[in-house]
């Protein structure tokens, strides 16, 4: 007698050939995908007969696939791409920072000569300094942080510039060849105060401080995520 | 040297970095190429965006050709096509129509079975000149064109259990035909 709830098999089914074919042409439902990758793994004959369809089918596509000649531009923007990349690397960025330190000294010292920004009363007693020159990126900002070590504290001065539409503005320790970490997120306001940890205080010294700009709420992956708009070198004051 | 060992030799030298054997393997195989993401996915703009795409990747993967164990060819079409195939369906383009009448089983085998002389088929070609001719032509829209399941049952106006089941069939018959 046979068995009415098993539906009939056919030749087909449960043949890891097949499966392997439709694998080969993306055929399968996501679940089933992700079981037969997990098999493969361990079966080299599955990824045999894969790698054989792979090839078998390679040969339609070199058989019945015509040439046809992309636009010049496609070389054109690949070279570009891989060969004169213009977005420069986190540390390319930072490394000019020297260069504008001098302009955005002055521009600071004028802004606030000029009562642009007036010093809270309670500012920090600074022992080290930075002035955030911009980056090509960071045009017109002008930056300056205070540290004062004693009281674990940095001060935040945008003297000039905001973050674009939409972004705000991270400031990020980079001592040495570590990776950036954050210190916060700058206050919409000219000023902000940020306290430090004394881990933190003490990669401070030589150390460099850069601004880059995250979406709200601040970079979601704990790295640097947007351009690098200022950056310079912590000195003593 | 073959045409095959000489895209071996160029992706050797681009596993190196050398940019000059890189334009040349761009020059070599990009027409083809392009002649594959143009087939999935019927834009010149979107093709063009694939392979530019693949050619990053394969100046960034190309160390990783030797241990895959694909064919020069082969491993350039496999990515070209499942780069195709991903953006074609990120972009779910809907499928180009089949004739419910090319799909009766009983179609006979294509004119291609007859064309060709059977000295120089190649036995792929061979293999699916021997599947009745509506089945050869949907595991061609789902190789070539990138059909899915989904895409195929769409395009036929047949459930897709059904087009699963005759795109099976087909694939064992090749697989048995191929080992012959």
């Amino acid at each position: 007698m046979s068995d009415q709830t098993t539906p009939p098999i056919d030749p087909e089914d449960d043949d890891d050939r097949v499966l392997a074919a439709e694998y080969t042409l993306g055929l399968l439902p996501d679940t089933e995908r992700t079981a037969f990758e997990a098999r493969m793994a361990s079966d080299a004959d599955l990824r045999a007969e894969v790698i054989a369809w792979h090839e078998q089918f390679a040969t339609v596509i070199l058989d019945e696939v015509d040439e046809v000649a992309p636009s010049a531009q496609v070389a054109k923007r690949l070279q570009t791409r891989l060969f004169k990349p213009e977005k420069r690397s986190f540390w390319q960025q930072i490394w000019p920072y020297g260069l504008g330190g001098v302009a955005a000294a002055l521009a600071l010292w004028l802004a606030v000569s000029s009562g642009l920004i007036t010093p809270e009363e309670d500012a920090l007693r600074a022992d080290l300094v930075a002035e955030l020159a911009p980056t090509p990126d960071g045009e017109g900002l002008v930056i300056r942080a205070d540290v004062d070590t004693s009281r674990g504290a940095v001060q935040v001065i945008r003297a000039a510039g905001t973050p674009p539409e939409g972004r705000v503005f991270e400031l990020w320790l980079i001592a040495g060849d570590a990776a950036p970490v954050s210190l916060g997120l700058l206050r919409d306001d000219t000023s902000t105060i940020i306290d430090l940890p004394q881990e933190v205080l003490a990669l401070m010294p030589g150390a460099v401080l850069a601004v880059s700009d995250e979406p709200p709420g601040g970079s979601p992956t704990g790295a640097p995520t947007g351009a690098v708009r200022a950056a310079g070198q912590l000195t003593s004051s | 040297m073959t045409p095959n060992e000489e895209v071996e030799n160029l992706i050797a030298r681009v596993a190196m970095g050398d940019r000059s054997a890189f334009n040349r393997l761009y020059d070599r195989t990009s027409a083809k190429l392009f002649g594959v993401c143009l087939r999935v996915l019927n834009d010149r703009a979107e093709a063009e965006e694939v392979l530019q795409d693949v050619f990053v990747t394969v100046w960034n993967k190309a160390d990783s050709y030797r241990v895959n164990g694909y064919s020069p060819m082969t491993w350039l079409i496999t990515i070209t096509r499942n780069r195709a195939v991903d953006r074609r369906r990120a972009l779910r383009l809907p499928p180009i129509p089949i004739e419910t009448a090319d799909l009766l089983p009983d179609s006979k085998p294509g004119p291609e079975a007859t064309a060709v002389a059977a000295a120089d088929a190649r036995q792929i070609t061979a293999c699916l000149d021997e599947l009745p001719r509506a089945r050869a032509h949907l595991v061609r829209r789902a190789y070539l064109d990138g059909d899915s399941y989904a895409d195929l049952s769409e395009a036929t106006g047949v459930n897709l259990n059904t087009i699963r089941t005759w795109l099976r069939r087909s694939l064992l018959a090749l697989r048995e035909c191929l080992s012959r």
